[in-house]
């Protein structure tokens, strides 16, 4: 006999829960909860020290600095004050400052950005989507350059700058172009490859339906792949920016005696000097970590999609 | 004794997401009862809680007399073949069958043996070594279910086994299950979307539906007798028939036809409901003969089914696979009125 | 066009190969034009500033510094028989071997742990943060961490708390780094003591008196301890009484022995009574005069200790950035020196580094973590695999090929470590915390200008990058 129970009308079928069980299926070993919290808790009060000593270091007069650490002023915070920043930016746009230092990272950074992701996108297309024999062979030599040391490069642009200098009488040596050069050659390897994965999961059909259309190479390009390509090309230029941005080596021997420098430049200097200077160094530092953070913090999901897509393939 | 009892069990995200209500079960020893509803009904819900993945807001599951809500899932003896199988990928076939025997700290020799009797009698013999990303499909099904097999538990839970298989295949492991319940002889619980599955493989169904039980019983049960509406028309393909009626005076009158009901009902309006079998070219009685205009034929052969519209409804009939028919044509068909069923509101079986 | 089910001419047949193949029938190298013209600035910027250069170094490896006179393998020897260049190995080889292990063991733990707690987005934002930083930045923000004045660098101030809470500085700290010495302090009276304590050069018994002279603290110090000046003790009876006073009078410079009108006691010392087997008969303090009283002493010779506390100057701070060796290695010879030494800067920069790099390994092993099929980890439960067995024997290999890129890809970065090294390490420990990298921008572009010896130095760098170029090719094919 059948068991009948009763019926109701049929409702339609709940959705997935939303809040699925906080059953930790990862079997890590498992401390009480009030450990975990101090222990985590306690992780990130250390991770944020520094960065917190460095800003208030940075709000504190110069005098202060000698007698007393900055954790004083957590408990006396009437002592903070702006005067440093004051300071830097009312020498305005002096050459080797802080505001003309910026301006020449931004010279250096955007320039270099645009660069590596257009160039990068163009390039994967081509290997993605063309269809001349040999891609297999340029997309591994172009994964081989992605680990290869600036170092080895150095020395031999640097001839190469002054041998271009003699032939067109411009010397790209100490300028921003020949910075902004040699991150875009450093920079592609990495933007073909993040573009190139990319691109990969784009279904041929959709460029082939073009191609009976009628579109040439280039609408193709334009028109099809490279609005597709906006996320991954987002998650790249965030990455270049920031990597760009915080270079020192590149930009220390590209900008050579040039008058300019970058805000990494600017900050290597001041260690370099004998004064006490912690008030510049502590501001100055503030100052560069400022721009990456904003775009680190407004487009944090992309930032950490490209640094992944760097390293999980 | 292995006899699995849902009793009163509930289970509850949040307050206004209620995935399993009430649902009572009670699966005897060495049965195959097959859970099987639409997608999103509860039944993997309710078999994961049996296998103590997920914890239960209200009521009590059973084997045997141990109450085991509170019991952990490695203590229940319980074994589950997954949907996707779960097999460690980083373990060879040998291994995955022998991490649970050495989770309970058998001895290698005891592991060793079972393993290599589990393995032959499933035909794994020749793949012990191999990792399951060089295994095939259905050779990784098998795995799985060694790995279920090894464990000799008294309760055996399969979610969906079938489904990542190709039709053939399939078909071919639907047969292969049966065999291996009968050889163990132990109790199966096997949940399913698929009714074709439930029909051929339980000994008893039961049926779910947004969370509430519908009907349990045998695969007989529950074609010839559906509780409701719902069940009536989960079961059987091509689905049943159902067709707006009025009641008067014993006669069930639907807008193509009418028929006599066997015996009195208390409703005045309804759905009439009959499978497309009762539909035939052969009229019985021909007071309750309808005229269908056809739309579509289907020749499958062995069968032939008409879809068309009798008055205003649509009805799918099945008639002689000799018989000659083309779409748009008129026929005469008639209403084997034994096996007809009528539903209130689809809640209430009036008949048979 | 050939329709369907018409027999194919071999030329439409012909025409079909191409088209699979990937040409356009009729076409030839003039399709892929369009897509190759795409190839062209990537090409010129890769073949010119990459590829040609790579080429360019391993030529100028084997040329002078000015690159223009061949000397074959001469700066690959001057490299190896140099100590201060065989220092950057010895360095890379600390960061190989210490950092990208340690930092992919706290990524993992830091990604386990942080999916067990509600405010899991904001830790690993706050972790992860200090990669936007540049490291020059970060560089810069440790160096005052770890500076050494306890007023500066706030982790020589937390020893200094807890130091001087257990042991408390004395009132008379001697500064034993500028040479002073506690003996040194003795003048009348007074004779050096084991464990650097004072005592009497005589005894004295009940009902008398001893005088104690000391030099060497100054009358700034004495006037911030609240010294007065010294009086004579009385002496009382059953007591013994003194005197602890600065024996130097600006007046009379070269008297001593005497308690002069102008010289100060020394107050708030603590003194011990010793008996003549060495035992303590008592304590005492010196008053702002400098005078003492122990008193309800019994018979006998005593002597007076000036208690070591006095003296001790606390905690002065630890260099945490300096080249001393943590590795007994002072007496070896200098390339062995070179070789074997363990720089603490090097281990204070590894902690800035893994403070910047952490988040990178959580972040990406919190990826791996996700995407691990939850369904085999629930079967590995049901099969009766405890937390800790799950852990080791299912969430580990399964996470196995993210822990290696992890790890790889650190090892990579730690190999070309230059911004960190250059910014961190002050000017004395710059030479033993030298690196590779940092050793070819010295060479190329500082007033070391030697452009062989720093190519040599870049191609020993492109060769030990090499194997992971081969993993990296292999995991993109396989």
């Amino acid at each position: 006999m059948s068991a009948v129970s009763p019926a109701t009308k049929p409702v339609s079928p709940p959705t997935k829960p939303v809040t699925l069980e906080r059953r930790s299926l990862l079997g890590a070993i498992r401390p009480s909860r009030a450990i975990l919290n101090i222990v985590l808790v306690a992780s990130a009060v250390f991770w944020l020290v520094p960065t917190i000593g460095l800003a208030i270091i940075s709000l504190r007069p110069e005098s202060l600095f000698q007698q007393s650490g900055w954790w004083t002023a957590l408990t006396a915070p009437a002592q903070l004050t702006l005067s440093n920043y004051q300071t830097l930016f009312s020498q305005g746009l002096v050459t080797g400052g802080v505001l003309d230092s910026l301006i020449t990272s931004l010279e250096i950074t955007v320039p270099a950005t645009l660069l590596v992701t257009i160039i990068s996108s163009l390039t994967a297309y081509s290997l993605v989507f063309g269809r001349w024999p040999g891609r297999s062979v340029v997309f591994l030599v172009i994964v081989g350059l992605l680990v290869v040391p600036i170092q080895v490069a150095l020395i031999p642009v640097v001839q190469e700058y002054r041998a271009f200098g003699s032939l067109t009488g411009f010397n790209p040596f100490g300028t921003i172009p020949g910075v902004v050069i040699f991150h875009v050659a450093f920079g592609l390897p990495f933007g073909i490859f993040l573009m190139y994965n990319f691109y990969s999961g784009i279904p041929k059909e959709m460029l082939e339906a073009g191609r009976i259309d009628g579109a040439g190479e280039w609408q193709l390009f334009r028109r099809v792949a490279l609005p597709l390509g906006l996320p991954a090309a987002a998650s790249l230029m965030i990455f270049q920016f920031i990597w760009v941005w915080n270079d020192l080596l590149v930009a220390l021997i590209f900008l050579g005696s040039n008058p300019h420098y970058t805000l990494t430049i600017f900050l290597f200097n001041q260690t370099r000097t004998l004064a006490a200077n912690y008030w510049i160094i502590s501001t100055g530092a503030m100052i560069s970590i400022f721009i990456p953070l904003i775009v680190f913090f407004s487009f944090q999901r992309y930032f950490v999609r490209g640094v992944l897509a760097g390293a999980v393939k | 004794m292995a006899s699995v009892t849902f009793d009163h069990v509930v289970k509850r995200y949040t307050s206004d997401l209620t995935v399993v209500k009430d649902f009572n079960v009670e699966v005897a020893d060495k049965e195959f009862m097959v859970l099987v509803g639409p997608s999103g009904c509860g039944k993997s819900t309710a078999l994961r809680m049996l296998a103590g993945l997920e914890s239960i807001s209200e009521g009590q599951i059973r084997i045997g007399d141990r109450v085991i809500n509170n019991i952990a899932a490695k203590d229940r003896d319980i074994a589950m073949v997954f949907q996707s199988y779960a097999l460690y990928p980083h373990m060879s076939v040998y291994d995955n069958m022998a991490f649970p025997l050495q989770m309970q700290h058998m001895k290698k020799a005891e592991i060793d043996k079972r393993v290599k009797a589990a393995s032959s009698s499933l035909g794994l013999g020749n793949f012990l070594d191999r990792k399951p990303r060089a295994l095939s499909g259905g050779q990784r099904q098998r795995v799985a279910l060694g790995r279920a097999i090894v464990r000799n538990p008294q309760v055996f839970l399969l979610d969906e086994p079938l489904s990542n298989l190709d039709a053939k295949l399939r078909a071919q492991t639907r047969i292969e299950l049966q065999k291996l319940h009968r050889d163990l002889g132990t109790t199966f619980i096997y949940v399913t979307h698929d009714q074709v599955e439930a029909m051929t493989m339980g000994d008893r169904i039961a049926i779910m539906n947004a969370g509430i039980l519908q009907q349990v019983g045998t695969p007989g049960d529950i074609y010839d007798h559906p509780a409701n509406i719902f069940v009536a028309g989960f079961v059987g393909t091509p689905t049943m028939n159902f067709v707006a009626a009025t009641v008067q005076d014993g006669v069930a009158k639907a807008s193509g036809f009418q028929v006599k009901l066997p015996k009195a009902l208390a409703a005045a309006k309804g759905t009439l409901g009959f499978r497309p079998e009762a539909v035939t070219d052969r009229i019985t009685d021909p007071d309750s003969a309808m005229e269908m205009k056809v739309d579509v034929v289907e020749r499958l052969g062995s069968d032939q089914f008409l879809y068309g519209k009798v008055g205003g409804d649509s009805v799918t009939a099945r008639v002689d696979p000799r018989i000659k028919v083309e779409p748009g044509d008129s026929i005469k068909l008639g209403l084997d009125t034994r096996t007809l069923h009528f539903f209130d509101s689809e809640t209430e079986l009036a008949l048979l | 066009m050939a329709e369907i089910g018409t027999e194919a001419t071999p030329r439409a047949r012909r025409r079909a190969a191409a088209v699979n193949e990937g040409g356009n029938p009729g076409g030839g190298w003039r399709d892929h034009l369009g897509s190759l013209a795409f190839l062209a600035p990537g090409a010129i910027f890769l073949l010119a500033i990459t590829v040609y250069p790579l080429v360019a170094t391993a030529r100028n490896s084997f040329y002078d510094a000015t690159a223009t006179n061949y000397v074959g393998l001469g700066n690959y020897q001057e490299i190896f028989s140099t100590s201060s260049i065989l220092v950057t190995f010895r360095n890379n080889v600390i960061w190989v071997l210490v950092f990208p292990f340690l930092v992919t063991f706290i990524g993992l733990v830091y990604g386990v742990l942080s999916e067990r707690i509600r405010w899991s987005t904001a830790f690993k934002t706050i972790i992860f943060m200090p990669i936007v930083f540049s490291a020059t930045a970060s560089a810069l923000v440790w160096r005052t961490i770890f500076d050494l004045d306890p007023h500066i660098g706030i982790v020589n101030a937390a020893i200094q708390t807890a130091s001087d809470w257990v042991s408390p500085p004395g009132l008379y700290p001697v500064d034993t780094s500028s040479g002073q010495t506690v003996a040194g302090l003795a003048a009348t009276g007074v004779s050096s003591a084991p464990k650097d304590s004072l005592e009497s050069s005589s005894t004295v018994t009940a009902g008398n008196s001893i005088e104690l002279g000391l030099i060497g603290v100054s009358p700034a110090t004495l006037q911030l301890t609240g010294s007065q000046t010294a009086v004579v003790p009385t002496q009382s009876p059953g007591a013994v009484t003194g005197l602890v006073w600065r024996d130097f009078s600006p007046t009379n410079p070269t008297a001593k022995g005497q308690v002069l009108p102008d010289e100060l006691g020394f107050a708030g010392l603590k003194l011990t009574l010793l008996r003549s087997d060495g035992s303590s008969a008592g304590t005492a303090v010196t008053d702002a005069h400098g005078d003492f009283l122990f008193g309800g002493v019994g018979s006998g010779d005593y002597k007076v200790q000036i208690d070591p506390g006095n003296f001790s100057s606390g905690f002065t701070g630890v260099f945490w950035l300096g080249a001393q060796s943590l590795t007994p290695t002072s007496s070896l010879n200098q390339t062995a020196q070179a070789l074997l030494s363990v720089p603490l800067v090097d281990i204070s920069m590894i902690l800035a580094y893994l403070w910047i790099w952490a988040g990178f390994a959580m972040v990406v092993i919190g990826a791996g973590l996700a995407s691990l099929d939850r369904e085999v980890l629930e079967a590995a439960r049901l099969d009766g695999a405890g937390e800790w067995q799950t852990f080791r024997r299912m969430t580990m290999p399964m996470l196995a090929p993210v822990l290696i890129v992890v790890i790889v890809t650190m090892l990579i970065n730690v190999l070309k470590i230059f911004d960190i090294i250059l910014n961190m390490a002050p000017g004395s420990s710059q030479g033993e915390a030298n690196t590779l990298a940092l050793a070819m921008y010295n060479f190329g572009f500082t007033g070391l200008g030697n452009w062989g010896l720093a190519s040599a130095l870049a191609v020993i760098l492109f060769i030990l990058v090499i194997p992971a170029i081969v993993l990296n090719l292999r995991r993109i094919r396989g």
